[in-house]
Parts: C-alpha cells; structure tokens; sequence
C-alpha cells in the first residue's frame, strides 16, 4: 500500500479530491455526507497512526474529538473569536496537550488494560463536559452557531459557505492531513512505531524508548482528533454534545477496522462505507433502525475473515491478481545455502568508544545473584571479560545461562550484584540504555518483527543506534537518515540475507530466521555482543555456515556466546566459563574444559545428551 | 442574480489562486439560473421551483421524548394534509389558503432526532441540501430547537419551531430566522405559580427535580424566581441528565429535603419515571407534586400519578366548550387516529397553520419575505383564542393553560384526565422582550 | 450540609447499587481471568438477560420463570457465542478480541432493537415484593430491597462454584497460570466454554434481576459495561474478591457523591479509577499477570 514511490500517493489523493465533487453527486452521495467522511478520514487518519501502525488499540478518541471540538466552537461561539482557522488549531493543540496528560496514565498499561482505561477516560470528559465545564460546552444544549471559514486576502474575501464550497476547505485540510500522515509513517519514528505494533520487547531491547514512541503516536492521535473535532463544528454549524461520546469513540474504531487499519485511507474508506450504507439501507431498502445491524454483522465478518479490512483485502487481491510475492521460502533457503558465498562482506565495526582511555576488562560482574521468590536462579557470579575476548558459556538445562545474560543486559535487575560496562556502573539500568551504550543480545527464542521486512527489521535496529533511543523527526525520510543504508545494507551481507532483504519475515525459513536474529543485534553495532544459543535448531550444515558467520563477525568486537553445541562452541570461542545450578563452576580455556573432571561430572549427572557429540 | 452569486464567484476566483486548483474549486456544480426578481436566498427559491414545497421534519422517535415525538408528529401530518386538501379548519386559520400553499403541494420528510441535537442537524442538513427544503421544523427538546435555530440561521431556511420550553429558544438564542407558538418556562412559571400560591400558601419550601439542559435550567429558573416573590425557597434542585435510568439517588436527596412541594421538571419518559420512582421512594405522600411543564400522556402512562396534580399546558382537549376550532381540531384528529390530541400535536398542528398563513400573507416563500409577515404581530386565530406574534423575539403571545389531575372516580371517559382550572392569558405572562437578550440577527 | 438520614440513604441505595456492579463485574473478569478474553458484549449480555427475562414473562407471568429463562438464555447465547467466534480468537492478537466482542456486541443490542423497538419495556417485580419497605430511616422500594438479597445469592453461588469446585478450581488455577492448566490435561476449551457460559449467565442474571427496577431498552448495557470496566480495574482484572470490593466501591462512591451532586457521580467514580490505576497498577486485590 504505502510504497515508496516518491509523491505517488500524494497525487492520487489530490486527483481523488479534485474529482470527487463530480463523480459522487452521481452515485447519490450528498455534499454534507461527502464532508462528513472527510472529518471521519481526518479523525481516523490519527487513529490509524495509533492503532494501525503502532498496535494501540483505543477506545476513547472521542474525547480528543470532543475537546478540540469545542475549544475550537467555544472560541467561535462565546469568546468572541473570528479567525475559524486559527481556533481549529488551537482546538489541535488542546486536544494534542490533553491527548499528552492523558497518554501518561493510559500508557502505564498496554493490551486489554489499556483499552479499558482509555475507554473510561472518555467516559470521564463526557461526564466532566456535561458537569464542571458545561458553562462552557453549553452540556447538553452543545454549542450551536458555529460560523464558517472565510479568509481575508486583502483584495478580496473568501468565504467558505457549506457544501461543496466548505468541501473545498475541509478537503485541503484532509489533503494536508495525508500528507503530514504520509510523511510521519514514512520517517524513522514511522518504521519505529511499527516495530512497536510487532514486537515491543524487541523494540525495546535494540534500544528505542518506545514508551515515548507510544506517546508520541497517542499524541499524533489526539491532535488529529482534535482538528477534526473543530471540523465538525464548522461543518454543522453545531458542536454536539454527542461529540464526547463512547458511541463516537466505537464508530471510528468500527470504520477502521472496516476500512482496513494500517493503510491510513481505511477510515475514510470505512466511513463512506458507514455513512452510504446508512443512507442507503435507511431510505432506499427501508430497513430504519436495522441499518446498524447489518453493519456489525459486517464489521463482525470483516474482523473474522478479513483482518486487513476493505482496503487490506483490495491490497491482497492486487498482490494476487498480479502473481507478485510467491511464496518460496524452504526451497530458496536450501538454494541459498548451496550457493558460494561471494566475496566476505568487510567485517562490520562496532561503534565507537567512547572513552578510549579506559582499559579495562569490557565486563565485569561482581556478586551477581537472582532469586525468584526461594527459587535461586543466579548466585554471586564474579566474571569479567576482556575487550575483544570471545567467550563461551556452557551449562547443563537448568544452570541458570539465560538469567545471567538477561541481567547482564539489564532486561532483569539483579537481587544483589554489581554489573560494570567499560568502566561503569550499568545496574539497574534499562535495557535500552544499555542497549544505547553499546550492550545488546540475540535471543535465544527468535524476537523478530514478524510483519515486516527483512529490511525493514534491521533498518529498526540501525535506527536505534544512529538516532538514539528517542528523537522526533517525524518529517526526516528515512532515506535521510546518514548512514542508515550502508549499516543496513552491510548487516544484510555479514548475515547473508541480502537476496532476501524484501521478504517479510513471516516468508523466511527457519535458518534465516535465526541469522535475522543475530543481525538485529548486530544492527545496532554493539561493543558487546551476547549470543544466547545462535545454533539452536540449526542443521549441521547451517551451524558450519553460521559458526563462519559468527567468526567474521567477531573481528573487532567481544561476543559471549551461550550453547550447548560444544565441539561449534569450542572451535569458536578462546575461552569457556561453565555454569552449574546457578554458579560458576569453572572458567579456562576449550582445551582445559574437556578434560576437566567437574565438567564431566556435572553433565553426566544432568541429562543434556549434547556433550557426547 | 445578485450579491450571493457574486460573492460565489469571487470565491471561486480566490480560492483557485490559493490552492492552485487542487481542490478543483474551479468546477463547482453550477449554481442554476432562476426567472424569478428575488434573490436567492437559503433553499428559495429552488426549493419551490416546482409544483410542490418540501419541509424537514426531525422528532424524536426513539429515546426519552420517543411518545411525544410521535404525538408531535401525527399533528404536523394533519397539518400538511390540511393544508394540502384546503380543510376547512386550516382556511378558519389561513383564510387566503385554498389547497397546499401558494398552491404549491406540501411535502415531507421524517427523520428520526432522538431529542439529540446532533442527530437533528444531519438530517435538516440533509432535508436542506438535497430535498430543498423550504422549511424545517422539530423540537420536543429545547437543545434541539436551540441548534436548529442557529443552522436556520446560518443556512436561511425557516425554522418553525415544535415543542420547546426553554426560554432560551426566543430568548439568548433567539434568531431571525425561527419562529416559536407554543408557551415556555417563563409564561408557565408566570401561569401556574399564582395559582400554586394559592392553592399551598406563601413562605413553602420546594425541591426541584430539572433535566441537565437548558428547558431544564431556564423552567427551573423562572419556577424559582416567581416564587421568590412569595416567599418560597428551594430546599434542593436535582439536576438530572436526559434519559437517566434511575432518579434513586436524586429522589433520596428529596425524600431528606424537607421540602412541601416537588416540582418536576422533568419530560418524556424521565418525568414518567422520576414520578413512578417518587411513589416507590415515598416523596410523594411526604410532598405534593407539581409539573410545571406538562408531558403529554404523562397521566396515562403513571397510572393515577397525575391525580390532583397542578400542570400548566399548552392545550387541553376539554377547552373545546369554549373553542370552536379547538372543537373542530378535536374531532379531525380523533377521526384520524382515534384518540384525543395532547398539545404536542395542537402546537405542531397550529404552528404549521400560523406558517402557510404567513406564507400567504407574504404572496411568496421567499424568507426575508415570510419572517416579515410574521414580525407584522397581526392578530390570529388559533385553537385557543386569537394570538399573535412579537417582532422582537417571534415568540407567539398565547394563553397558558392551567390543569390539575382528576381523581379516578370523577373522570367522564377514558382520556378525561384533567380538569381546567384557568385559562391565563398570554399578555400579562410574557417578560419584555429584550429580558432573556434576545438579538435576532439579519435577514440574509 | 451533610444530612445524616440522607447519608445513611445513600449508602444503603450505594451497596444495593454495588452489589449489581459486583455481578456483572465478576462474570467479565472470570471469563477475562479464565479465557484472557475481555468481552466487550458484556454489556448486551447483561440487556439480553433482562429481554429474554421480559419475554418469559409475557407468556408465563411468572417472575421466578423469567430469572431462570433469562439466565439460561444468556448462558446458552454465551456458550454459543464462545464455540463459534470466540474460539477461534484465542491466539489472535488482544485487539481482534476486542474488535469481534465489540461488534458482537452492537449486533446484539441492534438485533434486540429491531425486534422490541426502542420503547421502553416494563417487567414488573413480583407480587410478593411489590410496595414500599418502611427501614425506620427511610422509606425503600421493597423490591430494590429483595434485589440486594438476591444478589448477594447469586454471589455465594458463585463462590461455591469457584472455591468449592473442580471448575472452579481449575478457573482459579487459569488466572494464575494459563500454561499451567494447559499441561494438566484438562480438556482446556470444555472448560472455557463453561467459564463463558457461567460469566455470561451472572450478567444475564443481573439484567433480569434488574429489570423491574429500571425499565428496558436496547442500550441499557452499554452504561453497565463501561461501570463494570472500572469496577473490573479498581478491584484487579481477574479477580473474584476483587470484582465483588469494586462493586462495592463503585456504588457508594457513586451513591455518597450524588448526596452533594449527582452530576459528579461519575467523576468521581472514574477519579477513583485513576487514583488506584497510578498507586496499584493492578488493581486493590490483582495480581501482576496477564495484560
């Protein structure tokens, strides 16, 4: 849908408005209706930044549209202001400065919470328009005589009366509204929100402060909601009260979802579908108040069989229609994989140090303990790697390796211990922070984002490390980025995935997915790198590809690596630490720990098999 | 063609050399051609370019005002077939009227309001836009009369008003382009308090039960500042939100108020409620119950609640004695739908009468036109004695109607619920007519 | 001006208020508990109750009948509902969840409309609790009375299902640790469908329950459910005690403010949301779990 041939969309959106005033009077749709689904696609464009892109699902926009909606109206009708433009704006900016007070509690929680607290949050500007503040939304009387837009250009005025002449001006807003939505989901916060919507451990872990993300989109949302508010005013020369409701809330949800989220044009898609069905099943079929019916018994089918909405399914049908994207995962990984490798991409550097002068051990961890509640995962680890070592760590199941490497990377905090990066002191940071200064893993269990690209995953690692863990350039392509397609580009080849950067990762096999994985660590250009079992689930012949993976990788760079493939792991690394029921059992050389006797002894007495391989 | 067009144009002009034709502001549906010397104004005259006239009307048929809005309706029915037909009783009321009006046929729409405001105004935006409509009419809510007053205003369409208590609609709210018949917070106040007076005594103290809106406030306000005169005090004033599910919490407030009287303020369904809900409660064999306002089928629908109860109202049927269109209206309306009207239908019925009588005055649709012959104040008949209409505020100058509840034995037929107590004339009710700051703004 | 007898009113009519809340509330948060599914046709669930109910009484003027049809017809359409959608959403992400219950729920209440219209209907209590109760410090509908009992019934019910047997067991062991039930080799989707059915039926219960004391139209739940949200993230999302103490609060939070000001009821009530939502983020009696 959103491709990014430059302006493309841009054009076919104004060629739609431009035309629209002379096709749809023939299909029956009046001037106000076609006005009031460009209120509802402005209103919806903000909400398809917050559910369709970022995965928020909230169910109380409406009072956004309600506080911007009557800043705006009250501004016009009792305060004495005539600029209608400027009290649109203003109205923006409330409902942005409410949607930012509000953001801070509602984001405390996510999923299933946070659809509740948004939905009561509404709920609460109903009743407080209604009550407190109803001298200045006039309750339930609302606020009427709203004016119409009029601009004076010095020779001449122009005003802006009702139908399709206020089609002009609420067009040119929805025109500007796509084109702000377009430029926003195409920036790197874009690509960031997304990653959000997909996978936010991830997200956070590759070192992006998606909590502020979140807010931001939650802001995007209420500041869209709010100018579409005042629109409406201006529109029906009339803020209603109604404006605050839950049902305004459900109805844009509704639209959405039938429309096809994450496509930005789905809410006006839903909306003409909304408001021509209602006409249509109203006076042409008759069918009264059962228009509503066949409406949920639509959105209902929609949500079951068509998850991407109208506009998600034309999409598909295209891809279809157009033989584009065939699925051919198995057989071109095994192709792949038969294939000499070309020339060795150059080894990829780690970021800069900033403090050269600090010589060190790169790690070091002193007394580190985990309990959870009597269960002791952890118990006082000393361990201390050097700048540039590659070490192993080996364990039966059950040792406590993943724990030590999630507090290593500050994804839990230790009961007791100290964790010492380069010098200092990353206890109890955040695992983006740690992330940010040079510390990051690949996970065990794949953390992809499964609905986008190979590309685009890694461009969300890279991100991280050349924006920071939080910056709001929300109108910077992502191709102004400075040196986010080389990092790309060059991950992609040190991975090997450069013939599949456009596939999305819902299409790679398992092999790749795994190489994917150590290139979103690798993405964010770590000083430190921690590999919780790389090898798992890999055929012999793909461990042998990525144990030369792992080794291009590690010139110029400290990796510790967890797995319990040993003869790969030894091979690998030049030194080994042993864990065993949460302590260090013993650290040497490869050499030393296959003739140690405790070795031998702690996995013969466990029932991991591997060590005979 | 005039002003308007020329500004269309100039409009056009601007706006290609600020968008650059983006928004194709160049290639406006055209505006037609009209042979008629007046200029174009709000739906006229291409709303009455050809045989028939159209008229948006938005009751609520659904919600809390679901049974008054339907009442409503069936007056504004007859009406339009009344006037349609050149019925005898529309010609006693607009003698010039011969069949329609203007000789144009009358047409209609029915939307469905749900007393919201918001859904009233889409649907007269609608009637306007695409079926021309050369009046709007609707009500039984006052937030609703009030938002529709300011969309005539703003679209020039005609709006004559329904059910609206509020003393708003041709007061702070008032525009010059809606007209009001039927009586309001201030003359019923201004009705029903003496005679509360001197039915309960002076210094009594009462407890309010008000919709969150503004019928609500300004009813509430006018109750309370006539009876500041006599020395009465309001021991609570619960304000309720229309619709409310359940006025337990508001009527335990009552019940621990120690007030005399309860004065419910309430409409629709919620005062059917909040009354049923008083009994269960006990408020109304500690306090006497008065309604201000009165809801049509409110007597029926509390089964005997209304018994002794003080209303004032718009029109009672059995004032047919003394009325002979009232006698006349009585009879059609009952033939059509087989009971007897409440003043839902009489105001909708009347008002529409006032209009085509205007309509004829004024030899034209045209509204500048229309609203002039209303602001002439002439004197009319109506179903309760001549009327007329003040210039300054439109609102019509008619009599209040003051009742209270039979008991169930002295009731001569199924719908004798009432006994009339005094007829007040309108003159003495009304406050000046600038008291509620009403300003009503242009012809065009 | 606090007026004692006024106070003590308020309370009573706040706990005969919460107790409603505590029911409704306490069959979404074990189905949410059990399931992870938050069903936003809660409310319509709690509408139906109160319309089966209605029509059991057309034909059979009995009270006591129409309890038992309306609960069992609510049981049923949720046991229905949970074997054709609702399954079929466990491993779809929260907000398809969400977006199928929502739109359920609008096809129910649409559906009821179009069948009853939007005119309200009456069920009259039963003869045995009709009138007034004289409680010495106020006067009470004897009716309302009889709903605080019947209700704080249907609660121990609900205990006993819940503490006392192996369903219940089983749910409780749910909402601490779904991957846990999952191992036991429990026939896991024979129990949700239960546990929806059970949830579904407390709010069809509480609708009929409801009925006489607030006349029916087709909107009636949507109040209810956005209550029972709070009611829900004040006690704890998933717990029982915890859904029955919101309830609690809920209704007197509301009853004590409309003593000074019924228009801030709700205000407050969603005040007091916020308040536990920023000092226990899990609600007075949850526990960090599920999201």
């Amino acid at each position: 849908m959103l491709k990014q041939r430059p302006l493309l969309i841009e054009t076919l959106t104004a060629i739609g408005l431009i035309v629209a005033p002379f096709v749809l009077p023939h299909l029956g749709f009046a001037p106000n209706t076609v006005n009031r689904i460009l209120v509802w696609g402005l209103f919806g464009l903000g909400f398809d930044i917050l559910f369709g892109f970022t995965g928020l699902l909230s169910f109380g926009q409406s009072a956004f549209y309600g506080t911007g909606g009557f800043v705006a109206a009250y501004l016009l009708t009792r305060a004495g202001f005539s600029n209608v433009l400027g009290a649109l704006i203003i109205g923006m900016i409330a409902a942005a400065a409410t949607g930012y007070l509000i953001g801070l509690i509602a984001l405390r929680r996510t999923g299933i919470y946070f659809a509740m607290i948004t939905v009561a949050i509404a709920e609460v500007f109903f009743f407080v328009e209604f009550n407190p503040l109803s001298d200045f939304t006039g309750g339930e009387n609302g606020l009427p005589g709203v004016p119409t837009p009029s601009f004076n250009l010095g020779f001449t005025t122009i005003h802006f009366t009702n139908g399709w002449s206020l089609y002009q001006f609420i067009a040119l807003c929805y025109f500007i509204g796509v084109i702000i939505a377009l430029r926003i989901v195409r920036s790197p916060v874009g690509a960031i929100l997304s990653a959000i919507r997909d996978n936010p451990l991830r997200a956070t872990a590759v070192g992006h402060n998606i909590h502020g993300y979140k807010l931001t989109a939650f802001v995007i949302a209420a500041a869209y909601a709010g100018f579409a508010g005042g629109l409406l005013g201006v529109l029906q020369a009339f803020m209603p009260p109604d404006a605050f409701t839950f049902d305004t809330s459900g109805q844009l949800v509704m639209q959405t979802a039938i429309g096809g989220r994450g496509t930005l044009f789905g809410p006006l898609v839903g909306a003409t579908v909304w408001l021509f069905l209602q006409d249509f099943l109203q006076s042409a079929l008759g069918l009264g108040a059962a228009w509503k019916l066949v409406l949920g018994v639509v959105f209902v089918l929609l949500v079951c069989f068509l998850r991407g909405g109208i506009v998600g399914g034309l999409v598909d049908l295209y891809g279809l229609m157009s033989g584009k994207r065939p699925r051919k995962a198995a057989e071109t990984e095994q192709a792949e994989v038969e294939m000499p490798r070309q020339a060795p991409p150059a080894p990829m550097h780690a970021k800069e140090v900033e403090h050269p002068v600090y010589s060190g051990p790169i790690l070091k961890a002193t007394g580190l303990t985990k309990r959870y509640g009597g269960l002791v995962a952890n118990s006082d680890i000393d361990f201390s790697v050097d700048h540039g070592e590659l070490r192993g760590i080996i364990g039966p199941n059950g040792a406590g390796k993943s724990t030590f490497f999630k507090m290593l990377t500050c994804e839990v905090a230790p009961t007791s211990g100290q964790i010492m990066f380069e010098g200092r002191d990353i206890t109890g940071l955040k695992v983006t922070e740690v992330c940010q200064l040079g510390l990051t893993k690949s996970y065990q269990v794949n953390q992809l984002f499964t609905g986008l690209t190979v590309r685009q995953n890694l461009t969300i690692a890279a991100l991280a490390e050349l924006r920071g863990k939080f910056r709001l350039d929300l109108f910077r392509s992502l191709a102004g980025v400075k040196g986010l397609t080389e990092q790309v580009e060059h991950t992609l080849a040190l991975v090997n995935l450069t013939r599949r950067a456009d596939t999305p990762v819902s299409e790679l096999a398992y092999g790749e997915k795994r190489r994917l994985e150590i290139g979103l660590a690798l993405a964010t250009s770590p000083r430190l790198l921690l590999l919780d079992e790389p090898l798992a689930g890999m055929s012999p012949r793909e461990r042998v590809e990525t144990v030369k993976l792992l080794k291009s990788i590690a010139r110029g760079r400290t990796m510790i690596i967890i797995d319990h493939d040993m003869d790969s792991l030894f091979e690998l690394v030049e030194r080994v630490t042993v864990l065993q029921e949460g302590r260090v059992l013993v650290s040497g050389t490869p050499e030393e720990i296959k003739t140690n006797a405790a070795v031998q002894e702690a996995y013969l007495g466990g029932v991991h098999g591997e060590i005979a391989a | 063609m005039t002003d308007d067009l020329i500004r269309r144009g100039l409009s056009r002009r601007g706006l290609l050399q600020t968008t650059a034709g983006l928004v194709g502001g160049s290639m406006l549906p055209a505006m037609p051609a009209f042979a008629e010397d007046k200029p174009a104004i709000g739906s006229y005259p291409a709303g009455v370019s050809g045989s028939t006239a159209f008229i948006g009307i938005s009751v609520p048929r659904t919600g809390t005002y679901a049974v008054q809005g339907e009442d409503e309706l069936k007056g504004y029915q007859l009406a339009i077939e009344h006037i349609n037909e050149g019925h005898e009783l529309i010609k006693k009321i607009s003698p010039k009227t011969s069949k329609g009006v203007l000789g144009k046929e009358l047409k209609f729409g029915v939307a469905d309001s749900a007393a919201k405001p918001n859904e009233a105004v889409q649907a007269q935006q609608r009637f306007i836009s695409e079926n021309k409509a050369i009046m709007i009419t609707g009500g039984t809510s006052s937030a609703v009369a009030v938002a529709l007053n300011k969309l005539a205003q703003r679209e020039h369409v005609l709006f004559v008003c329904g059910i609206s208590g509020s003393n708003d609609t041709t007061g702070k709210d008032c525009v010059r382009y809606g007209v009001r018949q039927n009586f309001f917070g201030q003359t019923a106040a201004a009705a029903i308090g003496p005679v509360m007076v001197r039915e309960f005594g002076k210094g009594k103290k009462a407890a309010y039960l008000t919709p969150d809106y503004t019928y609500g406030h300004t009813v509430t306000k006018s109750m309370q500042d006539f009876l500041a005169t006599a020395g009465w005090t309001t021991v609570t004033n619960q304000v309720a939100p229309l619709g409310a599910p359940d006025y337990s919490s508001y009527l335990l407030n009552v019940a621990n108020s120690g007030a005399d009287v309860l004065i419910n303020v309430n409409w629709g369904h919620d005062a059917v409620l909040s009354t049923q809900q008083a009994k269960q409660f006990g408020v109304l064999d500690k306090m006497k119950l008065v309604v201000p306002y009165q809801v049509p089928f409110i007597a029926r629908e509390t089964g005997g609640l209304m018994q002794g109860v003080y209303a004032a109202t718009d029109y009672w049927w059995t004032i047919e004695d003394k009325f002979p269109l009232a006698k006349m209206f009585n009879e059609a309306f009952e033939k059509k739908y087989g009971y007897k009207p409440e003043w839902g239908a009489e105001n909708a019925y009347v008002s529409f009468a006032h209009w085509a009588h205007m309509c004829e005055q004024a030899g034209s649709f045209n509204p500048p036109d229309v609203i002039k012959a209303y602001e002439k104040g002439e004197t009319i008949p109506s179903l309760v004695g001549d009327v007329h209409y003040r210039p300054e505020d439109h609102q019509c100058i008619r009599p209040v109607i003051i009742v209270k509840g039979k008991q169930q034995k002295d009731m001569k037929n199924k719908e004798d619920w009432y006994d009339v107590v005094e007829i007040v004339p309108g003159e003495g009710l009304m406050q000046k007519p600038d008291a509620f700051g009403c300003h009503l703004g242009d012809y065009t | 001006m606090i007026s004692w007898p006024n106070l003590v009113s308020q309370l009573f009519n706040g706990l005969a208020l919460g107790a409603l809340l505590a029911l409704i509330s306490s069959g979404l948060t074990i189905i949410y508990g059990t399931l992870g599914v938050l069903n936003l046709a809660h409310g319509a669930m709690f509408m139906i109750g109160g319309y089966a109910g209605f029509v059991t009484y057309q034909y059979t003027e009995s009270f006591i009948l129409a309890v038992i049809g309306g609960s069992l017809f609510v049981m049923l359409l949720g046991v229905v509902m949970e074997r054709v959608i609702i399954r079929h959403f466990y491993h779809r992400p929260h907000e398809d969840q969400l977006l199928v219950t929502f739109g359920l729920g609008i096809c129910f209440v649409e559906l009821v409309r179009l069948i009853f219209s939007s005119q309200s209907q009456l069920v009259p209590p039963p003869a045995l609790f009709q009138g007034i109760t004289n409680l010495g410090f106020m006067f009470y509908p004897t009716y309302r009375l009889a709903v605080v009992g019947i209700v704080a019934i249907a609660l121990g019910a609900l205990f006993i299902i819940l503490y006392r047997t192996r369903l219940g067991m089983i749910v409780r062991a749910g909402i601490e640790d779904s991957v846990m039930v999952d191992s036991l080799g429990i026939n896991v989707y024979r129990v949700f469908m239960v546990v929806f059915g059970i949830g579904a039926m407390a709010a069809g219960f509480a609708g009929i329950v409801n009925a006489p004391v607030v006349s029916l139209t087709p909107g009636i739940g949507d109040d209810i459910l956005v209550q029972t949200f709070v009611v829900v993230v004040i006690g704890g999302v998933g717990s029982f005690p915890g859904a029955i103490l919101g309830g609690l609060i809920a209704g007197e939070i509301i009853s004590v403010t409309s003593m000074f000001n019924p228009g801030y009821a709700y205000v407050m009530l969603f005040a007091a949301m916020t308040l536990v939502l920023v000092v226990r983020p899990h609600g007075l009696l949850g526990v960090q779990g599920r999201e």
